[in-house]
């Protein structure tokens, strides 16, 4: 081994096995080589030295306040978090909520419009062709006869549209209530209102259809 | 038995995340004190290292997701952002002295009390340590942090590579420059042959 190859492997030569030829080569330059060995010696002190000065803190470790105050911040950030979490579900359950509301709302409204204007969809042509002649508050029971425009009229359940030919239209007045008796929806809060009532009656004598002319609103 | 301390960590750290107070305790218990030891050695600061340590874990309770248990072990993982923040403190203040400090924590006294020295002794001894810390933290921080993980905490080669995450080679050559740096700050080369590898 030569000056420069001890000089390499010598630092660790404490970290080789005793029968490693590297450990023996080195041994051997040793006791040859006084320069080498001079140098080996220092290396062996500076050892020795930095193991005492690793020794003098090879128990230190951060004093307990570090801990504290590690501890107190934990608790500190996870509450804030825990807070924070309640606050976005109470958010999200505040605004389905909301959601639900409305919705439940909408739909009950619907159904409201639904009920009290199913007379009025039935009547939904604007345009009623009416007889001029017709008097606007005609007595209880009294008839009038209407135009014949089957266009508007809703056919009633089990009439077919070529029954409406030569149909008469037939104005009424009566009670909204009545209407069921047709087979139709009546919004039962207001089924005792009196309501005109076009009628398309047919040869056999039997309504096959009818509008609510908007004289009657 | 690494494996198994690994993923017990990876569970503390999991835990710890969802607002474990005891398994973020368990961890830092577990790992402070060898990254304290680190700090202090490399800044020679006890303050410094005091400050370091709390910011390392202070990473941890609001990040904890940066670690990812594929790239290695909490510890490396951690000693990684010591050896960041040691660099960021080392910046801003050079050089300070490690002797003062240890002292004033009381664990360079416990060390020396501890053997059967004559005052003139114990004088020299001391001498001859306050020199040697001195010289550590004079060197530059590579060399440095390879003196302290192999000469000072006395880690081996593989495992300062590991936390350094570099070759084992280039811990080797670290250290035995640093090796060569410190012999040459304390002239004990005095009175031996000058050698390239001690003199570059």
């Amino acid at each position: 081994m030569t000056c420069e190859e001890f000089e390499l492997a010598g630092l660790d030569l404490e970290s080789l096995r005793q029968e490693d030829p590297a450990h023996i080569a080195a041994r051997e330059h040793l006791q040859l080589c006084p320069q080498c060995a001079a140098l080996h010696e220092n290396w062996q002190t500076l050892r020795a030295d930095l193991h005492a000065v690793g020794a003098e803190t090879q128990d230190a470790g951060a004093p307990p306040r570090v801990e504290m105050h590690l501890r107190q911040e934990f608790r500190t950030r996870h509450k804030t978090m825990r807070a924070k979490r309640a606050a976005v579900y109470a958010g999200w359950t505040l605004a389905a909520a909301a959601v639900v509301l409305t919705a439940v709302s909408w739909v009950n409204w619907r159904h409201e419009t639904g009920k009290g204007s199913t007379p009025s969809a039935v009547n939904s042509p604007q345009d009623v062709n009416m007889n001029k002649t017709t008097p606007a508050g005609p007595e209880l029971g009294e008839t009038i006869v209407a135009a014949n425009d089957a266009g508007e009229f809703t056919l009633l359940p089990g009439s077919l549209p070529g029954m409406l030919e030569d149909a008469t239209v037939v104005r009424v007045q009566m009670q909204r209530g009545a209407l069921s008796a047709l087979g139709l929806t009546v919004n039962e809060e207001r089924a005792a209102d009196l309501i005109q009532v076009d009628l398309l009656v047919g040869d056999d004598g039997q309504p096959k259809a009818l509008r609510l002319p908007q004289t009657t609103e | 038995m690494h494996i198994e301390a690994q993923e017990r960590d990876d569970v503390l750290l999991r835990r710890s995340a969802r607002g474990d107070e005891e398994a973020f305790t368990e961890l830092y218990r577990r790992h402070q004190a060898p990254l304290y030891r680190f700090a202090l050695r490399m800044s020679g600061n006890v303050w410094a290292a005091e400050e370091i340590v709390q910011d390392v874990f202070m990473t941890l309770i609001r990040e904890p997701k940066k670690f990812d248990p594929e790239r290695g072990a909490l510890r490396s993982f951690l000693y990684g952002i010591t050896r960041n923040r040691v660099l960021k403190h080392l910046e801003r203040t050079p050089r300070e002295s490690l002797h003062e400090q240890i002292d004033e924590d009381g664990t360079g006294q416990r060390a020396m009390a501890s053997e059967s020295l004559t005052p003139a002794e114990w004088a020299e001894v001391g001498e001859r340590r306050e020199q040697v810390r001195a010289a550590v933290l004079k060197l530059p921080v590579e060399f440095r942090e390879a003196v302290v993980l192999c000469g000072l905490e006395e880690l081996s080669y593989e495992e300062a590579a590991r936390l350094l995450d570099c070759p084992v080679g280039t811990i080797r050559s670290r250290l035995h420059r640093g090796r060569a740096l410190l012999l040459a700050k304390l002239e004990m080369l005095r009175d031996a042959p000058k050698r390239a590898g001690a003199s570059r």
